[in-house]
């Protein structure tokens, strides 16, 4: 059985959807078979790190969740686009990969649907397992929408692997401390964190980590630099695979090895 | 006329209308019991003699005897938090997750939020 990740963070801005993206990509190039669910329903993003944006996106998994189509049909092939389409430095890695992208919709209108009318948390489930089936996926990357609600809550009830992101903040101290109880009172098995965004020369690595693995008695995978590379690249392309040697890519590459280690 | 298949499926939702479990109601059930919760949670459906299986797995100390797993299964698909079609050792489980709400605002700011979508 395919191993379910799930990327979360309490508050927003931690560069949740951009590490997604880019572990998920980094599993597929290892000739890994992985699926990315965008289950932020009310603030989808991470399309466009995989150069979809409304034009070209098919049906979604708010399509799914009002019973128009199946799950298989949202599929979005990330290896198939980037081979026709895409000329884009990093991306363009990804040609051939089997990596499928199942995206949330950005039309406002369906949106507002699903925040006003609810959905079938069952259904949800239903479809993660059956492409994890369906697919014979690997790895099952899922994107959440930061703090508690009930997509964040069921991939945590049904990961192999939560990785936490937090940024060297009190606020983000105090909010880990949250989902970290929360994925020890579900078993989740396998807990990573990772600290995204420390100011560069401010912090000893080393201690940091000492820190944080003290104060929430879990491995850190990985301490990834604040960088204005990051934000100049602006989700135009995947980071880690258009600059592999940049600081911010290796620790990247140190967090998916580690969720790729675990058997 | 409908087959069994679709007998069946009919039933499931109208039994997943009656309410169901949160992540959060997870969190509160006793280890073994949470354990097998996850593992339908991926599997989304198992029978009574797989059900044993994973019981049987569970480290000792955690571990529900069958009788307190049959009370346990009971109480949970009474709660609609699991649901049982068939009897016994025939029996098929489904987890049953709650429904995520809708808004509570009022039915009139969607409207307008609509119709300026719409425009």
């Amino acid at each position: 059985m395919g191993k379910i990740v799930s990327i979360h963070s309490f508050r927003g801005g931690t560069g949740k959807s951009n590490t997604t993206a880019n572990l998920a990509s980094q599993a597929a190039l290892r000739g890994k078979r992985v699926g990315v669910v965008d289950t932020d329903i009310q603030s989808p993003g991470i399309h466009v790190l995989f150069g979809l944006d409304e034009k070209k996106m098919g049906k979604t998994l708010n399509d799914y969740l009002h019973g128009k189509c199946t799950i298989s049909e949202v599929a979005f092939s990330v290896g198939d686009f980037v081979a026709r389409d895409d000329q884009i430095k990093g991306r363009s890695q990804l040609a051939g990969t089997s990596l499928w992208l199942f995206p949330s919709s950005i039309n406002g209108k369906e949106i507002s649907e699903i925040l006003r009318h609810g959905y079938d948390v069952n259904l949800l489930n239903t479809g993660l397992q059956t492409l994890m089936k369906e697919l014979k996926l690997d790895y099952l990357f899922i994107d959440t929408h930061p703090g508690l609600n009930e997509e964040t809550l069921l991939s945590v009830a049904i990961s192999d692997v939560l990785v936490v992101i937090l940024r060297p903040d009190n606020q983000d101290f105090q909010g880990t401390s949250v989902t970290v109880d929360i994925a020890r009172s579900l078993d989740v098995p396998n807990l990573l964190l990772m600290v995204n965004k420390a100011v560069p020369n401010k912090y000893d690595y080393d201690d940091l980590k000492a820190q944080v693995e003290a104060r929430f008695k879990a491995t850190l995978a990985g301490i990834l630099p604040l960088n204005f590379d990051i934000a100049d690249n602006a989700s135009r392309d995947l980071f880690s695979l258009s600059n592999p040697d940049h600081p911010w890519s290796k620790g990247l590459i140190g967090v998916a090895e580690a969720i790729l280690a675990i058997k | 006329m409908p087959g069994v298949f679709d007998r069946l499926q009919i039933k499931i939702a109208d039994k997943q209308t009656e309410g169901g479990i949160t992540a959060l109601d997870l969190a509160d059930l006793p280890p073994a019991l949470r354990k097998i919760m996850r593992l339908m949670l991926r599997e989304l459906e198992m029978n009574y003699s797989r059900l044993c299986e994973a019981m049987d797995a569970v480290p000792e100390a955690d571990r529900l005897s069958r009788a307190d797993l049959d009370y346990a299964l009971t109480t949970l698909s009474e709660q609609a938090w699991l649901i049982r079609i068939g009897e016994k050792e025939k029996a098929i489980y489904k987890t049953n997750m709650r429904r995520k709400a809708g808004s509570t605002l009022m039915d009139g700011i969607w409207s307008n939020l609509n119709d300026k979508l719409n425009k």
